[in-house]
């Protein structure tokens, strides 16, 4: 089978994803901001491979960095992971929209209130 | 939200008593507007289904079967879910659960019964590991919010 040349965005998100380390960090990172020194006192890693794997989540759109000062700061971006979520259990998205719609339906209703 | 691949937990506050949800949720004509045209009656063991539109790409025949299970007004309906096209498709159950919250209603719909040797359950399972998918999803509400 010839190989694929070209990954897709989704391909980089499941290949960040599927390190056991990567989705700590992210973890990590989903209770708040957290500079790159502290992600490594944390996980006591050298900052080449904390730098490394937050390269990864970088580039599969999973967090997003900001210069503060000399410092990097590390935040979660949730775009992709809700698209992960979708991907996932399609049927969750159909029932969260099913629930949505039967609010519109309720509040046009006359009666019982 | 949902712990386990088996199951999807989605709950929604309504600023509407449980006996006017209920009645959304379970009279055909209002149910055919959120939901799906249907020939549903709140009887346990009454047989009907859902129409929906045909979803090629994932094999979908636009047809739901389901059989009521139980009625618990306006407290709990509780459905099985299946492709009517596909003898082998996974007889799922759907559940509705009101409670009153203040002057409103919560409902936490259940949806169970998902093989979990589906490959793509098996893949999320492969990839997303132990609980690390529903605190994903915890957290992902959160950060959606904030």
């Amino acid at each position: 089978m010839p190989r694929r040349v070209k990954e897709s965005p989704l391909d980089q998100l499941f290949a960040a994803l599927a390190n056991p380390t990567r989705r700590d960090v992210l973890d990590a990172l989903l209770d708040g901001d957290r500079s790159a020194g502290d992600l490594a006192r944390l996980f006591e890693m050298s900052r080449p491979s904390v730098s490394e794997h937050l390269r990864a989540l970088r580039e599969a759109g999973l967090v997003e960095e900001r210069a503060v000062g000399r410092q990097r700061i590390y935040r979660v971006t949730a775009t992709p992971l809700a698209g992960l979520v979708d991907w996932l259990s399609p049927y969750e998205r159909f029932w969260r929209d099913r629930l949505a719609a039967l609010g519109g339906v309720v509040d046009r209703m006359d009666g019982d209130d | 939200m949902t712990e386990d691949l088996r199951t999807i937990r989605v709950d929604q506050f309504y600023p509407h008593p449980p006996a006017k949800v209920w009645r959304a949720l379970t009279t055909p004509e209002l149910m055919a507007r959120w939901l799906m045209p249907n020939d549903f009656r709140a009887e346990p063991g009454h047989r009907f289904t859902f129409q929906a539109r045909p979803v090629g790409a994932t094999g979908f025949s636009g047809v739901i079967a389901c059989e009521v299970l139980e009625v618990i007004p306006p407290h709990r309906l509780r459905i099985s879910w299946a492709d009517a096209a596909q003898a082998d498709s996974a007889r799922t159950e759907v559940s509705w659960t009101l409670t009153a919250e203040g002057t409103g209603t919560r409902v936490l719909l259940e949806h169970s019964g998902f093989d979990p040797d589906d490959p793509t359950q098996r893949l999320a399972r492969r990839i997303m590991g132990g609980g690390w998918r529903g605190r994903v999803l915890a957290s992902l509400a959160a950060v959606l919010d904030g």
